[in-house]
């Protein structure tokens, strides 16, 4: 059935490019302080509860792209602040506990989040009003959900300005060039500091644009955001941590993997499979598919 | 010896005294802090002392749990042997996922240990025929009853019997193996050290003792569910080992029993609880890395100047003190 075929895989591929988002987020981080952020799908959770919010008190149901983008603001400020109060002072530590430090740090502030939003907005659901209508292609007889293409749509358009933003801006270099090497950006007169701070701002704000533009597809919890972070980080391991390529053609690979899965073979054990994947890669190849040595001096 | 006199025997007093003062919702309570103190010092063991940060402490725990329930309940077994079945099972599962991730980096590490632990609560969430899922499993109690004190009398013997275990290691050649590869592998390669068998022997002593904890945690509650295996769980398990004081002995008593006296006093919500906990956590982390263990010794450190009148040589005492990581 060559439309069922097709309906697989558009859903795959909308899917694919909000998993991206996500999981581009996660490794740029870690490219760049060499840190795992498990707080992020707290980041996500705060996106989406920001955007629910902008939706029904500012904005109103027409303006989601530009409450998207107030969301990320919103996210990346807060990331600015707890980059710079809670994670910088790792650097006063040697490698090792660098990365115990700043495990501990945010699986706290993972439990802290969660548990202050069950507070604040209790245990509820909340669905924001649909981005735009179902769209029907009648030439392919095709049905699209329109909140999914709506999201998908932002979500490549948030892809392609960070692409902009780091390959061809001098400030977009200096990060690839910091998670490069550190010591080598540092000699070239790159203000580590400055490029951590923002770099975590930035991931973050990553997070937040995917649980923003997803809000009414998969609906604003407390623990919406885990998910979307268990799927990141089985991406980020396929792709190879803190490649960037890696991420995206990973993120393209696990949607299609699970939509194809979901519909050609039985659904129960379909969280496993990406578990089984990720230790099989941690296993094999602990560089994942693009992942290169990192450059020492 | 003085430090050990210092904490251990108040801590001991407390945990003996404890069942003549509280009644029967407390000594619960009690049990489930010391199943948690047991915990933290299997994790501190690997994660503090060998410095290989393993996110799969409840996983094993589950392990064990599930696994003496089965012996238990489908080969009528005993159940001290069940316990003892459930412990092996969490160290044989613990030295077949050692054998396959401790060679990895930090990173990496923590990830698949990380994943291993999901994959272990999905699998228990899955098969319901045999875990009957979500829905909790019932298993027979210690000594056929539910009441708490002799379980709780159990768990006392577990969590002294960890931290001796504990002190032990740290004593033994290979204590100073664990610390050594921990603070530089490479010098600790280059010094003759066989890093890997190492880390592999600390892993399994770590998770033998979290499936036992386990074990004997399912009797004592005498319920199951795949919710063990949550993540949440190692979170609290962090939070109450760095509360405590993260590579210190005695640590994770007190941060688990801390925590759990805390949140039993504060009568707020789970959720508020863990709010203020993790926001501790981040402040200890932050400002005082050596968290209550090392007011303790400064605390001793004080005492000491006191007794003997001479505050010249108490400074030269509180400098001279191992610090925060022994």
């Amino acid at each position: 059935v060559p439309q069922l075929l097709l309906q697989v895989l558009v859903v795959g591929l909308l899917m694919g490019v909000v998993y991206a988002l996500m999981a581009l987020g996660i490794t740029f981080i870690a490219s760049i302080m060499k840190l795992i952020n498990w707080s992020m799908g707290e980041f996500y959770m705060l996106g989406s509860y920001l955007q629910y919010q902008l939706l029904s008190r500012v904005f109103g149901p027409q303006l989601w792209f530009l409450a998207v983008l107030v969301s990320m603001l919103g996210v990346f400020v807060l990331g600015l602040l707890v980059q710079r109060s809670l994670l910088a002072p790792m650097f006063r530590y040697d490698q090792a506990r660098r990365f115990e430090y700043a495990t501990i740090i945010t699986i706290a502030l993972s439990v802290l989040l969660q548990n202050a939003a069950i507070i604040v907005a209790g245990p509820y659901q909340y669905a924001p009003k649909d981005y735009l209508p179902s769209v029907v292609v009648a030439s392919l007889l095709l049905s699209l959900n329109g909140t999914r293409l709506a999201s998908a749509l932002g979500a490549a358009l948030v892809l392609l300005v960070f692409w902009w933003f780091l390959r061809r801006t001098t400030v977009g270099l200096a990060f690839l060039g910091t998670a490069q090497n550190r010591l080598g950006a540092q000699t070239a007169g790159i203000r580590l500091q400055r490029v951590d701070m923002v770099a975590f701002g930035l991931g973050v704000a990553l997070a937040a644009a995917a649980g923003a533009l997803l809000a009414p597809v998969f609906l604003v919890y407390p623990t919406d955001g885990a998910v979307s972070t268990v799927k990141g980080f089985e991406i980020i391991v396929i792709g190879g941590l803190g490649s960037l390529p890696g991420a995206v053609v990973a993120a393209f690979a696990l949607a299609l993997v699970e939509s194809f899965g979901s519909v050609y073979i039985s659904p129960a054990y379909q969280d496993l499979y990406g578990f089984a994947f990720l230790m099989l890669f941690l296993l094999v190849r602990p560089q994942g598919l693009f992942g290169e040595r990192e450059r020492r001096v | 010896v003085r430090r050990l006199l210092a904490v251990g025997l108040p801590v001991a007093l407390v945990l003996v005294a404890l069942p003549f003062v509280l009644n029967g919702y407390g000594v619960q309570v009690a049990t489930v802090a010391l199943y948690y103190v047991v915990l933290g010092v299997s994790w501190n063991l690997i994660a503090g002392y060998t410095g290989q940060f393993s996110l799969a402490q409840h996983a094993f725990a589950t392990i064990g749990a599930y696994a003496s329930a089965v012996v238990a309940l489908a080969l009528h077994l005993p159940l001290p042997v069940a316990i003892l079945a459930g412990m092996l099972a969490a160290a044989l599962v613990g030295l077949a996922l050692g054998w396959v991730t401790l060679g990895m980096q930090g990173v990496y590490f923590a990830i698949a240990t990380w994943a291993f632990a999901e994959s272990v609560r999905i699998l228990l969430a899955v098969n319901y025929q045999i875990t009957r899922g979500d829905m909790g499993l019932a298993v027979p109690f210690l000594f056929d009853s539910p009441d708490p004190t002799p379980a709780y009398a159990v768990f006392v013997v577990l969590a002294l019997g960890a931290v001796g275990l504990n002190a032990l290691l740290l004593r033994r050649k290979i204590g100073y193996r664990m610390r050594a590869l921990r603070d530089d592998q490479e010098l600790a390669l280059a010094a003759g050290i066989d890093v890997v068998k190492t880390k592999r022997l600390v892993f399994v002593v770590s998770t033998a003792m979290a499936g036992l904890a386990g074990a004997v945690y399912g009797h004592a509650v005498g319920l199951l569910s795949p919710s063990q295996a949550n993540f949440s769980q190692m979170a609290f398990i962090i939070i109450a080992v760095v509360l405590g004081g993260f590579r210190t002995l005695w640590g994770p008593v007190v941060g688990a029993l801390v925590a759990q006296g805390l949140a039993e006093a504060l009568r707020a919500s789970a959720e508020a609880r863990l709010v203020i906990f993790a926001a501790l956590v981040l402040v200890i982390v932050r400002v005082y890395p050596p968290g209550i263990m090392g007011l303790v010794d400064r605390a001793t450190a004080l005492l000491d100047a006191w007794s003997t009148r001479r505050p010249g040589r108490a400074r030269v005492a509180a400098a001279s003190r191992p610090g925060p990581s022994p």
